[in-house]
């Protein structure tokens, strides 16, 4: 992210008439200045803050005097503040999308640079951060939302190159549409000239009748050329069937090969970069993106060359053949350009529109069909039915309206790209009656003609098409490029994990700028269980995923059995860690397989052995089809305490060394949570064990316990060593006492 | 008085008022340990304590003119002293004012608030302005003032151009703060029409715009956005 803009000559030579002697340190842009869009500077030196815009300083801010700063969002714009001597002051305004993330830097940095100059101390160097820009440097419009690819400065060769490079494997699968296009094109081409003979030579031909029999050699002339032209038209038919055939073969094996690519990928990625995305951006990628590359290959560029192709060959022929009146049909050439533009861009808006209202009517429909329990309670049937009918009535009323418009206009479209055959008709009659041309040379001409037309309509669309494929593909290829963050070092060691871990001034944050944890220290001897306590957002889950390292740490290091778990191979590492979260995820298929998960090759007694750690044998003997019922969407709904007590017979599998529960049962009823808790007690013999949890009570076994507040340690001990300390756990644990307190008094008023 | 020594009168005030608090939290906190150790001792045990002071709320006022007075702060921002429930003067170097309904009745239901800090978390509300109109021209103006701010909303005059590109739509338009290229995202989505037919367009930057009438907005301009709406 880029933090030190440079600034215009004019600001520069303000900026350099008031700060003498100062070192330059960020120069960041703002958007608004009082009621209107600005493109000012904020210049942070090592003593000053400064507003510059046109060439004026507007602001100017004595670090010194300054302690706090902060960023606010408001509608859309935001602030910056400094608390200058005490009293909150705006600095500057800027666009939220663009400069947050910049002026979340500067409240770092300038807070920091304050309390330096007030301990005289040397300002250091600027910070830098290596956040993502998401607007493109060169033409300040937004990259492609979760890219980095402008769509307007993006090399366009570049894309067809990196297009050409993708095809690696399919390449010879693509040749195949190509050439049957080719071929069906040259019969197109054939056929006018054969109906010219027939035409010319038995049609028109006054001379060779009466015919009396078939045996008559103008008959059997006249024959073979039928034939021939019925032949060919077989034939053409036939390469038709084949070309669909070979079009959705090559399609789909050509969308396998890309999507296997581009989502072994995402496999690879680390969470951190598959986390900045959202998920349905991923599966878009996966889907959607890969078709529209396929689609185009496949289809679009065997359709690309054929009517260039046949556009050329079309127009040489005609003006071959007659050149004046090949001028005559090309003068309507503009027209129908023009025309078949207009037409089709307002056909596009008018079906969006129809798609919006289209689109709105499920979503109603969506809303009070998922809804309906609360639509039944609140009495509201004839508000449901009036806002569907509503929405059904302006969708139906657009779609109408498309119609009437589109058959209206389409029609005339159809005219206007009839008017070069009116020239022909007009021009061709007349040569035709002075004897310049002949019947079948003037219906070779129209056929030819009409061949010339229908690549003009589709060359309008073309950029449309090309525009989808830059967008598509640049997501595709960005993707593919993209270098795994988390990643092995060469000669990774693979390590039978015994459990003793320890943690040295580990920092990190998933923004650089935002740190979630600070100089976290800590050291786990195997066989422990740790209860991690925090209020939410104090980085409890964050450690978690640090120590199996689905991030790296920004700075110190996790060491298990004293070594680095950057040097551990993350096949060996994450096989030797089980993992239980809050939000149970379980594949669609039996309970079987998904036990199996971890460990695909568990004999069934494995898979009994966890399943009754877990206490989950007996409720799973119990379904009709025992270990092989199907669960997820379509199959068997287990409850929430069964689905926990699967998850944890998954983890417990591949018997880790290393064992996590992630607030593994704080969505359960108590009931359920003593089965698990028993299962958890269990299973947490010699096994070094983490567990996150908000109930207390669920804790109370953990050898030790790591209280986080705001990112930081800061209390590490045992259950009785904290209340002895009256800090921070020893608040959490009289709040929840004071909470359930509370809940039994009620409770006991309510009986009484 | 000038405004600065009205300032320190009622910092004043509030130190006060805030030591007063603090014991008061002492007491609290040291009544709150003595429970906690019996509970402690006697371990599953009933305590009595109240819970709601573990979740301190001020009781949020009804404005008016006479328990309310705003003035501009030292840092060009709102400062405001009122007379809480308890019927205590305090003073607020510094208040939040946000609207309740800010598309549908931007001056009535004002919360005023203490702002959010890093330190404290989420500020509280200290009263709500039931209807802006019932103070004086001064302070209507002062809060009105802080409001365009707050919710900056320019209004589109005219769309120089509008093209669809790549799937998003580059915009070009003069407002009412000045000429801006705009780029918007899925705009069926983007552009939205009220019941009233004022129009609200957000772009990707995070800009809002309006367009208080479309009808008086010139042929040129109204044939970007027809679809839209």
């Amino acid at each position: 992210m880029k933090l030190f803009y440079d600034l215009p000559a004019a600001d520069q030579a303000a900026y350099d008439a008031r700060a003498v002697d100062e070192k330059l340190m960020y120069c960041v842009p703002f958007n608004m200045y009082e009621d209107r869009f600005v493109k000012g500077f904020t210049v942070v030196t090592d003593k000053h803050i400064y507003c510059i815009l046109d060439g004026e300083i507007v602001t100017e801010v004595d670090l010194s005097r300054c302690t706090v700063f902060s960023t606010e969002v408001l509608y859309g714009n935001c602030a910056f503040y400094g608390v200058i001597d005490g009293i909150t002051t705006l600095i500057c305004r800027f666009q939220s999308a663009r400069n947050l993330p910049r002026y979340s830097v500067l409240v770092n940095a300038c807070e920091s640079l304050a309390l330096k100059l007030r301990e005289h101390q040397a300002p250091g160097e600027p910070v830098t951060n290596d956040e993502r820009e998401r607007f493109c440097p060169k033409c300040n419009r937004p990259f492609i939302p979760g890219t980095a690819i402008c769509p307007f400065c993006r090399d366009q060769k570049e894309v067809y190159r990196k297009l050409w490079g993708l095809t690696k494997g399919m390449r010879l699968m693509l040749l195949f549409p190509l050439f049957v296009s080719v071929i069906s094109l040259a019969i197109q081409f054939v056929l006018p000239s054969i109906q010219k003979v027939a035409v010319n030579d038995y049609i028109a031909n006054e001379s060779i009748r009466p015919v009396s029999s078939l045996t008559d050699p103008h008959m059997r002339g006249f024959i073979a050329i039928f034939a021939c032209i019925i032949c060919i038209d077989l034939f053409q038919r036939a390469i038709g069937i084949v070309h669909s055939r070979i079009a959705t073969i090559t399609g789909s094996r050509s969308t396998m090969l890309l999507r296997t690519v581009v989502y072994e990928k995402i496999q690879s990625l680390s969470i951190a970069s598959i986390s900045r995305r959202a998920t349905g951006d991923l599966i878009g990628r996966v889907l959607n993106d890969t078709i529209q590359v396929q689609h185009f290959l496949v289809n679009e560029m065997p359709n690309l060359f054929t009517q260039i192709f046949s556009f050329l060959l079309a127009s040489v022929l005609l003006l071959f053949l007659n050149p004046l009146m090949a001028l005559f049909v090309f003068i309507p050439i503009p027209l129908v350009i023009v025309a078949f533009k207009s037409i089709n861009g307002k056909f596009t808006m008018l079906s969006r529109t129809v798609w919006k209202y289209n689109n709105r009517v499920n979503q109603v429909t969506q809303d009070i069909f998922d809804g309906m329990r609360i639509v039944k309670a609140f009495g509201n049937e004839d508000k449901a039915i009036k806002s569907y009918l509503d929405a059904t009535d302006l969708a139906s009323k657009h779609d109408e309206a498309r119609g009437v418009w589109s058959n209206t206009f389409f029609a005339l479209l159809t005219e206007v790209m009839r008017l070069g055959r009116y020239f022909i008709m007009f021009y061709g009659n007349y040569l035709l009656f002075e004897g310049l041309m002949d019947y079948g040379e003037l219906h070779q001409f129209n056929a030819y003609s009409t061949i010339l037309y229908n690549p003009l309509a589709y060359f309008t669309t073309l950029p449309n098409v090309l525009a989808n494929l830059a967008t598509s593909l640049g997501k595709v290829l960005e993707i593919l490029e993209e270098p795994p963050e988390v990643d092995d070092i060469d000669l990774p060691i693979d390590i039978a994990i015994e459990g003793d871990i320890s943690i040295r001034n580990v920092t990190f944050g998933y923004d650089t700028y935002n740190p979630v944890l600070e100089n976290i220290s800590v050291d786990i001897k195997k066989g422990e269980m740790i209860g991690i306590v925090g209020h939410s957002g104090s980085g409890k889950s964050t450690l978690i995923n640090l120590i199996m390292r689905l991030y790296d740490v920004t700075e110190g290091e996790i060491l298990i059995d004293d070594v680095n778990i950057k040097d551990i191979s993350q096949n060996a590492l994450r096989s030797q860690i089980g993992i239980v979260l809050q939000e149970t995820f379980l594949f669609g298929g039996s309970i079987r397989d998904n036990i199996k998960y971890a460990k695909p090759y568990a004999t069934d007694e494995e898979v009994i052995a966890a399943a009754k750690l877990a206490n989950a044998h007996d409720f799973i003997v119990n379904l009709p089809e025992g270990y092989n019922t199907i669960i997820g969407e379509k199959g068997y709904s287990l409850s929430g305490g069964e689905r926990q007590r699967v998850a944890i017979a998954r983890a417990l599998i591949h018997n880790p060394r290393i064992l996590i529960l992630d607030e593994a049962t704080a969505a359960l009823d108590t009931e359920t949570e003593k089965l698990i808790q028993d299962a958890i007690n269990k299973l947490t013999k010699d096994r070094t064990t983490f567990a996150i949890a908000h109930r207390l009570s669920t804790l109370r076994n953990a050898d030790k316990l790591i209280v986080l507040d705001k990112g930081r340690l800061v209390e590490f001990g045992t259950h009785q060593e904290l209340l002895a300390l009256k800090g921070v756990y020893w608040r959490l644990v009289m709040a929840q006492r004071q909470g359930s307190g509370f809940k039994k008094k009620k409770a006991q008023k309510a009986e009484a | 008085m000038s405004t600065t020594e009205k300032n320190e009168a009622m910092n004043k005030n509030e130190n006060t008022k805030k030591q007063v608090q603090a014991e008061n939290k002492k007491e609290e906190t040291k009544e709150k340990a003595a429970a906690a150790l019996e509970d402690e001792e006697e371990d599953d045990d009933e305590e009595e304590v109240d819970t709601d002071k573990l979740f301190q709320h001020r009781e949020s006022i009804n404005m008016t003119p006479e328990n309310t007075w705003f003035s501009k702060s030292v840092g060009g921002l709102i400062s405001a002293k009122i007379i809480n429930a308890e019927g205590v003067e305090e003073f607020f170097e510094r208040v939040i004012i946000r609207r309740s309904f800010p598309i549908t009745a931007p001056n009535e239901f004002l919360s005023v608030r203490e702002p959010d800090t890093k330190k404290n978390g989420r500020g509280h509300e200290i009263g709500m302005i039931r209807d802006l109109g019932i103070f004086d021209k001064d302070t209507v103006d002062l809060l009105n003032a802080e409001l365009e701010v707050r919710y900056f909303t320019p209004e589109i005059t005219h769309i120089y151009s509008a093209k669809e590109k790549f799937g998003y739509t580059y915009m070009e338009a003069e407002t009412s703060a000045g000429r801006i290229a705009m780029v918007l995202n899925s705009p069926f989505y983007n552009i939205r029409s009220l019941e009233d037919g004022r129009i609200i367009i957000n772009d990707m930057d995070g800009n809002c715009f309006v367009i208080p009438d479309p009808k008086k907005l010139d042929r040129h301009s109204l044939k970007f956005i027809e679809v839209y709406i």
